[in-house]
């Protein structure tokens, strides 16, 4: 009894200096947020009750719905864009590629990963700028410029393909992994029953991959909620609200207009939609264990 | 399935080759850019023409250095600090039994949901009430997280208890089990996790966005979107100071490429 008394005091010491920070920095703000959400708060002045004030705001707030708006759109492109292409090159590698010039695409296209989001939002405005080299290089090719930055449906269209961009290689990485952990085994017995590539592919692959393709659709959808960066660098929330973002509109509350409780009341909006989604692919991940 | 739709394997090489290729070309064409003194972003380069002087002037006029420290002073110790921090923890969890462990687990793993964006705000008030504003403390440790503990103790609970007994039969105190003991044996995760730590942390932006106001204190990410934001069409200079930044992670990365693409896809693990 002594000896595990000792053992649980040894363990709160190792445990004690992460536990200060996870309450301080993690279930602390948590609490706080629900009880700012229901104040008015400038944080110079002691918060103020206000009911459910900031909710009421938040509904009818345009900022709000385009930020709801965009990132739906920017989930339909980006998500089914970047699963896509990251599920089929990394079958491509893993089935023709297994050699030198793999290895190489593959650190290429990871390079996007490890830069900041901030320097490629930055990078890609002056790419994207209307005398630019993207539009130099579609005049080559005897297509029409695009003013990529300055219209509503573009600029969307050009945050969403930037954020692809920088996430292929993400999820290549995670796909090759996945691809890499499927017994050699399965292709052989399919081959030997005469199985073609494509069937391998939807009859082996992607079944096999199932729970990687959910944390691959989960950690898009949850990313696509989170934009800030780039929309900070590439657009500003513009033109107009057509790239606002539910973060660029928690900012310009919190230390813009310095209105905290509102601010809080649409960081717990985000919250609920990022906890859907978690409980939705769990849900979805154990259904298919189930049935397999 | 029918031929039609078969992709061969050299149209296959030719399209990733096409995407490979856009991955890279932005940033050679970053460095190049940042060697002249366009006004115009085109496609001719004339290597005569090539100076440094973009680079002399954000080191000099814009004082990148101490955005550069700044950047290494919070980078370093986030991920000194996070494989500390994380390490211990994982070994109280992994190798301690206590009352409600698994609880205390559970509510890791569960603040591993929230969003960093979520709790930007009360994280800022505390930082605020606390008056740590612009200071190194408030830009390192609210970014450290349960993440690592998850991953290492993941990896520790792999460690076999006999060693550690045998160790303590041995007169080593508990400290000593810790330092000498296990963390040699969890090497390769922490040499993930740091990976992992140093990228985020390097290129974090919102965080020191808000809580380092100060000019000596914000980072170089902070400094970059200054730069974009005031002298966007100084092409060259804003080019130079991106590459500046996005030197340290590239590095890193032709170095220890193999691992880092191992620490990097661990953050998938979180979701």
């Amino acid at each position: 009894m002594k000896i595990h008394r000792n053992e649980a005091k040894h363990a709160m010491l190792f445990i004690l200096p992460s536990l200060l920070l996870l309450i301080t920095f993690s279930v602390l703000p948590i609490l706080m947020d629900v009880y700012f959400s229901f104040t008015k708060y400038n944080i110079i002045q002691k918060p103020e009750w206000v009911g459910l004030a900031n909710f009421s705001r938040m509904f009818k707030d345009q900022y709000v719905w385009a930020s709801l708006k965009n990132t739906t759109l920017f989930t339909l492109f980006t998500v089914p864009v970047q699963t896509g292409i990251s599920l089929v090159f990394a079958a491509w590698i893993a089935s023709h590629f297994q050699n030198r010039y793999g290895r190489v695409v593959k650190s290429a296209l990871f390079i996007p990963v490890i830069a900041s989001a901030v320097l490629v939002g930055t990078l890609w405005s002056m790419l994207l700028t209307p005398r630019g080299p993207v539009n130099t290089m579609l005049g080559l090719l005897g297509l029409d410029t695009v003013n990529w930055l300055g219209g509503k449906i573009s600029s969307l269209l050009s945050v969403s393909m930037v954020s692809v961009w920088k996430n292929i290689g993400y999820f290549l990485v995670i796909f090759y992994a996945g691809i890499m952990d499927i017994p050699a085994s399965h292709y052989e017995a399919a081959k030997v029953d005469g199985a073609t590539g494509l069937q391998q592919f939807f009859y082996i692959t992607l079944p096999s991959l199932s729970s990687v393709t959910y944390l691959v659709v989960t950690l898009g959808t949850i990313w696509s909620f989170q934009v800030f960066d780039i929309v900070y660098t590439m657009t500003g929330g513009g033109p107009g609200l057509s790239t606002v973002t539910l973060v660029l509109t928690i900012y310009n509350a919190a230390f813009k207009e310095y209105n905290m409780g509102y601010a809080s009341a649409v960081a717990l909006l985000m919250f609920l939609f990022v906890i859907i989604i978690q409980a939705l692919q769990k849900s979805l991940v154990r259904t298919g264990r189930e049935d397999s | 399935m029918k031929k039609s739709y078969k992709i061969s394997p050299s149209l296959q090489a030719l399209i990733i080759t096409f995407f490979a290729l856009l991955a890279i070309l932005p940033f050679v064409y970053m460095s190049l850019v940042s060697l002249t003194q366009k006004e115009i972003l085109d496609f001719s380069f004339d290597p005569a023409t090539f100076s440094f002087i973009n680079y002399v002037r954000v080191f000099r006029n814009f004082n990148i250095l101490v955005n550069f420290k700044n950047s290494l002073i919070v980078t370093s110790s986030a991920c000194f600090f996070n494989a500390l921090i994380s390490s211990m923890a994982a070994y109280g969890f992994a190798k301690k039994r206590f009352a409600y462990r698994n609880q205390l687990f559970a509510l890791y793993l569960a603040t591993l949901m929230i969003p960093a964006q979520v709790t930007l705000i009360p994280v800022f008030v505390i930082i605020r009430s606390l008056g740590l504003m612009n200071t190194y403390p408030a830009l390192v440790f609210p970014i450290l997280n349960a993440f690592g503990v998850f991953l290492v103790r993941q990896f520790m609970v792999n460690v076999p208890d006999e060693l550690l007994e045998a160790s303590r039969i041995d007169g080593c105190n508990e400290l000593r089990v810790f330092f000498q003991v296990v963390i040699p044996l969890i090497k390769p995760v922490l040499i993930s996790l740091t990976i992992f730590t140093f990228i985020t942390s390097w290129n974090d932006f919102l965080w020191p966005l808000v809580i380092a106001s100060r000019p000596n204190m914000k980072t170089l990410t902070l400094a970059i979107a200054a730069l974009k934001g005031n002298y966007s069409t100084n092409y060259g200079l804003v080019m130079a100071g991106s590459t500046i930044t996005f030197l340290p992670p590239f590095l890193l990365y032709i170095v220890l490429q193999r691992q880092f693409i191992a620490g990097i896809a661990l953050s998938g693990i979180k979701g």
